[in-house]
């Protein structure tokens, strides 16, 4: 399902919220299942968004493209990862990973990326076993506030 | 914790749906074969913990940037990025 409202922290820009479920939850967290995706309308080419659990609201994940940070990024999906997802062996996925902060860098997880059969919206965090990458992909520093 | 002792090929049961048989035993290193169902997932540990960390950190981002200053900072990018 598909809404847009107007963006909360800024009249201007609308927000485009779909809703996104994990059957499974994530590694380690099987209980963070509903969640709904806050994209700003009109950035495509600078995709950041919010993962906002429906279950737990003190739980929102900042996330983006893994192929926008890092080209070369085309994990491959086992039978079972497509089955899980509903899909054919090689269907069109939608992926995601999660953004966070270590040592004043802007990090990304690499290693457990977040991939989505696009017309379900249903979705698996798969662990990319043999990845050159890792949990804390840096993408960039941060300013020495933080910000 | 359970303690057990296995012998090459033999196994172990888990609930009704999850088999773990050792398949090879060479110096320090056991090979295990797992059976179990695909709503299982079975990892290493270290990598199970590193990627439930990861997930941990990453919800707590409301202490850091926001989405703004998250685009900036991939904005300013080195195009050369670091593993």
């Amino acid at each position: 399902m598909t809404m847009t409202v107007p963006n909360p922290t800024d009249n201007q820009t609308a927000t485009t919220t779909d809703s996104i479920i994990f059957p499974d939850g994530l590694v380690g967290c099987q209980d963070w299942k509903n969640f709904i995706l806050m994209t700003d309308d009109g950035d495509e080419e600078l995709p950041v968004a919010i993962l906002q659990s429906l279950d737990d609201a003190s739980i929102s994940l900042m996330v983006t493209d893994p192929r926008f940070l890092e080209p070369s990024f085309a994990p491959k999906l086992s039978a079972q990862d497509y089955a899980d997802l509903g899909l054919d062996d090689g269907g069109q996925t939608v992926m995601y990973c999660t953004l966070s902060t270590a040592d004043g860098w802007l990090t990304a997880n690499l290693l457990g990326p977040l991939v989505l059969n696009p017309l379900t919206r249903r979705g698996k965090q798969i662990v990319v076993v043999d990845s050159v990458f890792s949990t804390r992909y840096r993408v960039a520093p941060l300013g020495s506030s933080g910000v | 914790m359970l303690v057990l002792s296995r012998k090459l090929e033999q196994s172990l049961n888990v609930g009704d749906d999850i088999t773990i048989t050792v398949l090879g035993i060479e110096g320090d290193r056991v090979k295990l074969g797992i059976e179990a169902p695909r709503s299982v997932t079975v990892l290493r540990q270290e990598i199970y913990q590193q990627v439930r960390s990861a997930n941990h950190a990453a919800a707590a981002h409301g202490e850091g940037p926001s989405v703004h200053n998250v685009k900036a900072a991939i904005r300013r990018r080195d195009p050369m990025p670091a593993v």
